[in-house]
């Protein structure tokens, strides 16, 4: 927490006025009930550019009228707001802004919810004396296939042009021309394409930008704004969701500075589309029949008490933490099987560690760090609104950022430091991490001492361009992040696989040696599932129940699957879960799916791990659900229901109970809210919370006194060396065709992306990304076809070539809808073979001499 | 500038002493007609805050068109070690403005040896001259003069052997008015759009690449070298007590003999007009006159006997401004005048404020409706209304700048307004009469939008 600012009194209009000192005076004003009208001010964009002139007063002492936007405020200032003076700027400008305005409000989206109207309103003449022809544009015209611009009603206020240039930074959108013909656009007028292009519709304080998903389609006196959490992803973000006739027509922000800073995703904002889909699941089948929720619910009872303790039970990243306790408690009480999972799987010790309350950084100390570390994720594609988090601090100018990761991320342009390890080697990195922050004060004659402690660190074939992983690359980092406060966002995919479980002790380590434990400082994990952290934490884990308690030892989730296909589990539990879809080895998932004896699906939608089950519950969608959730910062958050259920759709938790039920465990849980207070009940550190405490914004449990019962973790120092030995990596594939495969789920590699109709177009198709030094030694060029192969599975691709990519990598998106990379899990080389080779070269991927690229 | 190489009667010159000395803008010429004395004695026997005090002492005012003491502004900037710039303003583009030209062209070593004492005042190590591009050949002369005085060691990583570091860019604008503003042409200089900011923060405090900046006009800084060399005292000798030293004046429009002349501050502004200029033509008479470039309220012949100093002008309802005197005389008709000030001022407004983008784009069509004949005498009103509504509400001075003019022509020249009104429609009411252009267009000739669709005014 920054100092205290010091209170100090004002009198605005004759008010006396409490403000904190330095305070702009529009937002000073508010504190007595006094409004300025402004248009280009928004404190999330950064500071005031004093453009549109709207807010113009009177201060005494100065002769000019000041932009109340730009004025700090000071003990003693008087300040007018409504002098004869100051209503008469306030009509000129408004004047001034209509002058090329077509006033065409009857047939504009933002009629009834307009700044423009309001303050002409409010704060116009009434009238307007300009009778020259207007300005003239071509209108409406598609800024991308997202928003719509209409360049005749843009008052210049510049918002969207700052959203693009200083918030996403991604710099698409500029003011064309001069003067009164300026006009927002892009470089050539390519489409404004960008994860949150979105926002700059919300900016807008006219109706210059708007939706294309939401154009025409209510009106602001037909609507109902309802507030609830987004579940696409774990950045969590707070939302409104606009209802019309019990359908949701539009997301926007339900600004919570210690979640969103108000901002959304454009996957958020447009992926509300399928919550009216028609190919929703809003029936209960049996092996395809649809027979009623009674039947459906006996049906499943009957197949799970024939497999006992032999079922399983999987949770998908969406589930709420009502719905995944509800799982869990089905197949450890009712049917005695200690194999639970969520699709976000990580061993439970070392996770235990880095969630202990002391260690975590909540999302706004991200703001106020001396130093971040993002390790193993990028945050554009996890948990996309941390994106413009990070970019925040560093624009700032205080925080230093330091990325260490296998591919490529958004934010290494801001970084001081980008280490690239090859994938799958976080571990290697982050030990040495450890070493160079435990390690006594530099002493200068034995440089490099520890380096050979340990074998194939320092050694290993990273080519330095930017810093390689390993000792040199951890030395770096190392100094980049001592002094002050550090806050480490990691991705918990660094904890999957060999050597896996060594790399989050190694962060546990760096984190203790960091002071993460202090003020301002801590962790934040980015599961893959939206609610990964709540799962885990009520028990959705292998060998561990609600609260970490322990619980028998399950398998997890390679196990499952080996278990299904060699008839050693007999039935599975899929709650919101598409393993075909989102778990390694896909196809060995389907499989598994098909020669399992009972499969029970609850699922919104038709997918892959559906169209296997036997017995499919319909779900309900994250609009529909009441429940909570856990943001990967510990904030627990509430899922308030917007529009109704279609169909025959029933609670998630109401389904889960019913079916306990009828397992002969009953639970006496009949609402969400009961739900939860079982949950507090069971989870020691969530004890006593309730829905109305946790209200609209949330509650860290870290902040709360319950906290202290979150029972510490066990070092497990002892046996973490040998995960950490030899993981019998294969050498990096710079001779021969050989490539270390890594995979990322790219942001829109989601089913939200498919079924929502306006953001369908962003869906990705499969490409191996490769260094272009690769391409050229394989005769791959950009576009080009080809086939990724390993272990006898093969995924068509086509080739990106990337400056970024270190040698001797091969990046790949899991999750896409079609040609997953997720079937060539577990692999840890691919052979890249071209399929339609271009006429003159040779598509053997294993040539040894080189080939120009890009043929 | 057909003019002898001596001065005339009248004038007074410091800064463009030897102006027509051939080859002044070679290092030898200057050195040996006295240049670069200054500097040794600004790096050797004065520490900057003496520098300092010595420019506050002098009085200089800033010649750029605010007219404030460049000592002062100077020692607004931080001490202490940091990144600190200066710049020099060479983006002359007031209309009927030419006397940087002048002043860079034929003795770009002046400005020079200005610069680097102002960087040494301030502590800053480097400097920028943004010249505006049409002045080509201008900065192709200050090229060749930086090269030269980097080479003889007044610039550089060792200040003639000092350890004080004075690095100079010569930065070529891409043509835009608003460059001009001292905040623009920051913006511009990082790469950016040239829009002014918001102030404050002041460029003192925060200005280039978020340093403290100096920026001072080329005549201001051309001053620097004359009052370290030869004291603030024997500076004050020259122009009035509140204008001290001299001024370059650019003379244009109707007179006889147009060019630079360099007057003390305070001579009566009619020596400048009819003494050295030569006054309007043979039976013409001084109608109205700009006493500061077209940005300065319009003066009349009644006013031609006010002393030509900031504080006489601004007295007076005008302003100082660049020191660029336009004659108007009474073949020039003030309503087209006026249409062409503001046709230049909507021309070069950036937008990025409303009463500035919104009011020349008015003001303009209203004016071409007015000289079309389409107008009322009501319209008149509401032209003035529109420049008061613009006055004092802008981001930066470019809205006033089209406003004062143009509210001064309106009211002091009113009757001739109303009859212009008169004319044209009778004029534009007979079959065949010259009108240009459709009714209710602007003339948007040279910074038409692509996607404007041509659309008829209903």
């Amino acid at each position: 927490m920054s100092a205290e600012k010091p209170q100090i009194t004002l009198v605005i209009d004759g008010i006396e006025v409490e403000a904190e000192e330095g305070a702009m005076l529009v937002d000073a004003a508010k504190g007595g009930d006094i409004e300025i009208p402004v248009f280009c001010y928004e404190p999330k964009l950064g500071g005031p550019v004093g453009a549109c002139r709207m807010c113009l007063v009177e201060i005494e002492g100065i002769p000019k009228l000041q932009t109340g936007c730009s004025t700090a405020v000071r003990d003693g200032m008087v300040v007018y707001t409504r002098t004869d003076r100051v209503i008469e700027s306030q009509n000129a400008i408004v004047e001034f802004l209509l002058v090329n305005h077509p006033l065409d409000c009857p047939v504009c989206d933002k009629g009834g919810e307009c700044p423009l109207q309001d303050i002409s309103m409010g704060w116009g003449p009434g009238r307007s004396r300009f009778s020259e022809p207007k300005r003239h544009f071509q209108k409406p015209v598609a800024l991308s296939p997202l928003v719509r611009i209409d360049r005749e009603r843009c008052i210049m206020c510049y918002r969207c042009v700052r959203f693009s240039q200083d918030v996403a930074e991604d710099e698409q959108l500029q003011l064309l021309e001069r003067g009164a013909q300026s006009f927002v656009g892009t470089f050539d007028e390519r489409p404004y394409i960008a994860p949150f292009a979105g926002n700059i519709i919300d900016l807008c304080p006219v109706g210059a930008l708007t939706s294309e998903a939401y154009r025409f389609r209510a009106r602001p006196w037909d609507i109902e704004d309802s507030g609830s959490i987004c579940t696409l992803c774990p950045s969590q973000c707070n939302v409104m969701f606009t209802v019309r006739d019990e359908r949701v027509q539009r997301v926007f922000p339900r600004d919570n500075d210690d979640v969103d800073n108000g901002w959304l995703c454009d996957k958020g904002r447009f992926g509300f589309q399928m919550i009216a889909s028609g190919e929703r699941i809003t029936e209960p089948t049996v092996s395809g029949a649809k027979v009623g929720w009674e039947a459906a619910l006996d049906a499943a009872a009957e197949r799970l008490r024939a497999a006992g303790e032999r079922t399983a039970v999987i949770v998908g990243g969406q589930a709420s933490n009502e719905e995944g306790y509800l799982a869990q408690r089905i197949a450890r009480r009712a049917l005695g099987s200690p194999h639970v999972g969520a699709v976000d799987e990580l061993s439970p010790a070392p996770l235990h560690a880095l969630s202990a309350p002391e260690l975590g950084a909540a999302v706004a100390d991200i703001d106020h760090a001396d130093s971040i570390l993002v390790v193993g994720v990028d945050p554009l594609h996890a948990m996309p609104v941390l994106d413009l988090r990070l970019r925040k601090a560093v624009r700032h100018g205080d925080t230093r950022l330091v990325v260490a990761s296998d591919r490529p991320t958004a934010l290494d342009g801001g970084a001081e430091v980008t280490a690239r390890y090859e994938p799958g080697e976080a571990a290697e990195l982050l030990e040495a991490l450890e070493r160079q922050l435990t390690r006594p004060p530099a002493n200068p004659g034995t440089p490099g001492r520890e380096a050979e402690d340990v074998p194939g660190i320092g050694s290993a074939g990273r080519e330095a361009e930017e810093v390689p992983g390993g000792d040199s690359g951890a030395e770096s980092i190392a100094g980049e992040l001592r002094p002050g406060a550090t806050v480490i966002v990691y991705g918990e995919r660094v904890g999957r696989g060999t050597g896996g479980e060594a790399a989050l002790h190694a962060l546990a380590g760096c984190a203790r040696a960091l002071r993460c434990d202090a003020d301002r400082a801590g962790l934040i994990g980015v599961p893959d599932g939206a609610n990964g952290r709540g799962l885990r934490e009520v028990g959705c884990l292998s060998g561990a129940g609600p609260g970490f308690e322990e619980a028998a030892a399950g398998r997890d989730l390679a196990e499952i699957r080996d278990g299904l296909r060699a008839g050693d589990v007999d039935a599975l539990i899929l709650v919101q879960a598409d393993p075909v879809r989102d778990l390694p080895d896909g196809p060995a998932w389907a499989q598994a799916l098909r020669q399992a004896r009972a499969v029970i699906a609850i699922s919104c939608f038709e997918d892959a791990s559906t169209a296997a089950a036997d017995i499919v519950l319909p779900a309900e969608m994250y609009a529909e659900k009441e429940g909570t959730l856990t943001h990967p910062d510990g904030r627990l958050q509430r899922l308030r229901p917007s529009v109704p259920r279609p169909g025959d759709v029933r609670p998630v938790w109401q389904a889960l109970t019913e079916l306990s039920a009828r397992l002969d465990h009953e639970t006496g849980i009949d609402s969400a809210s009961e739900a939860l207070e079982a949950i507090a009940a069971e989870v020691p550190f969530y004890a006593g919370v309730t829905a109305d405490e946790i209200g609209g914004r949330g509650v860290r449990w870290q902040e709360r006194q319950a906290a202290a019962a979150c029972p510490p973790a066990a070092e497990a120092r002892g046996e973490r060396r040998a995960a950490a030995a030899d993981s019998g990596r294969p050498e990096n594939g710079s001779g021969g065709g050989a490539l270390r495969l890594g995979t990322y789920r790219d942001l829109w590699a989601a089913e939200a992306t498919e079924r929502n109709p306006a953001i369908r177009f962003l869906a990705p198709a499969q490409r191996v990304e490769l260094a272009p030094a690769d391409g050229a030694r394989l005769g791959l060029g950009d576009g080009d076809q080809v086939e990724v192969r390993s272990n006898g599975t093969s995924v068509r691709a086509r080739v990106a070539l990337h400056e970024r990519i270190r040698p001797g990598a091969a990046f790949m998106i899991e999750g896409t809808a079609t040609e997953n990379a997720n079937a060539l899990a577990g692999a840890e080389t691919v052979e890249i073979e071209r399929i339609a080779p271009a006429p003159g070269a040779p598509g053997r991927s294993d040539r040894s001499d080189a080939e120009p690229a890009g043929s | 500038m057909t003019r002898e190489g001596e001065a005339r009667m009248g004038e007074t010159r410091l800064l463009f002493r030897h102006i027509d000395e051939p080859g002044l803008a070679s290092i030898e010429t200057y050195r040996r007609l006295g240049g670069y004395r200054a500097l040794p004695r600004a790096v050797h026997d004065l520490e900057s805050q003496e520098l300092l005090e010595a420019l506050e002492a002098s009085g200089l005012r800033g010649r750029g068109g605010a007219g404030f003491s460049m000592g002062k502004k100077g020692s607004f900037l931080p001490r202490g070690e940091m990144e600190k710039y200066v710049c020099c303003n060479a983006d002359e583009s007031e209309p009927g403005a030419f006397k940087d030209r002048e002043l860079m062209q034929k003795n770009p070593h002046q400005l020079i040896e200005g610069c680097a004492i102002a960087a040494l005042a301030v502590g800053a190590a480097y400097v920028f001259i943004f010249i505006r591009g049409e002045y080509w050949e201008v900065a192709d002369v200050l090229d060749r003069a930086v090269a030269e005085a980097y080479e003889a060691g007044y610039l550089g990583a060792d200040v003639l052997d000092t350890g004080n570091r004075v690095e100079l860019v010569v930065h070529r604008g891409a043509g835009a008015y608003i460059c001009g503003e001292e905040t623009g042409l920051l913006d511009s200089l990082e790469g950016k759009r040239g829009n002014p900011r918001l102030k404050p923060p002041f460029p003192a405090i925060q200005g280039l690449y978020g340093g403290p900046t100096l920026i001072n006009n080329v005549e201001t800084l051309s001053n620097v070298p004359h009052i370290v060399r030869n004291g603030a005292e024997w500076y004050k000798r020259f122009g009035t007590e509140q204008s001290p030293g001299t001024k370059v004046v650019s003379v244009s429009g109707c007179v006889r003999r147009p060019g630079n002349y360099e007057v003390e501050l305070g001579v009566p502004s009619r020596e400048i007009i009819f003494d050295l200029a030569g006054g309007p033509a043979k039976g013409r008479r001084v109608k109205a006159w700009f006493p500061g470039g077209s940005s300065a309220p319009v003066l009349t012949e009644a006013e031609l006997d006010l002393p030509y100093s900031f504080e006489a002008m601004a007295e007076a309802g005008s302003m100082l401004g660049s020191g660029s005197i336009i004659i108007a005389d009474d073949t020039v008709s003030i309503p087209k005048l006026a249409l062409r000030t503001a046709r230049f001022y909507h021309h070069e407004s950036c937008g990025k404020c409303t009463p500035c983008r919104e009011g020349t784009n008015w003001t303009a069509k209203m004016l071409e409706r007015v000289t079309r004949g389409e107008a009322t005498p009501m319209d008149l009103d509401i032209i003035a209304s529109v420049q008061e509504k613009i006055i004092g509400h802008c981001l930066c001075v470019l809205g006033d700048s089209m406003a004062m003019p143009v509210g001064s022509m309106v009211s002091k020249f009113r009757a001739e307004f109303e009859e212009e009104i008169r004319a044209a429609a009778s004029s534009a009411s007979r079959p065949g009469a010259a009108g240009g252009g459709r009714p209710g267009e602007l003339d948007h000739s040279g910074f038409d939008s692509p996607l404007t669709a041509e659309v008829e005014a209903v």
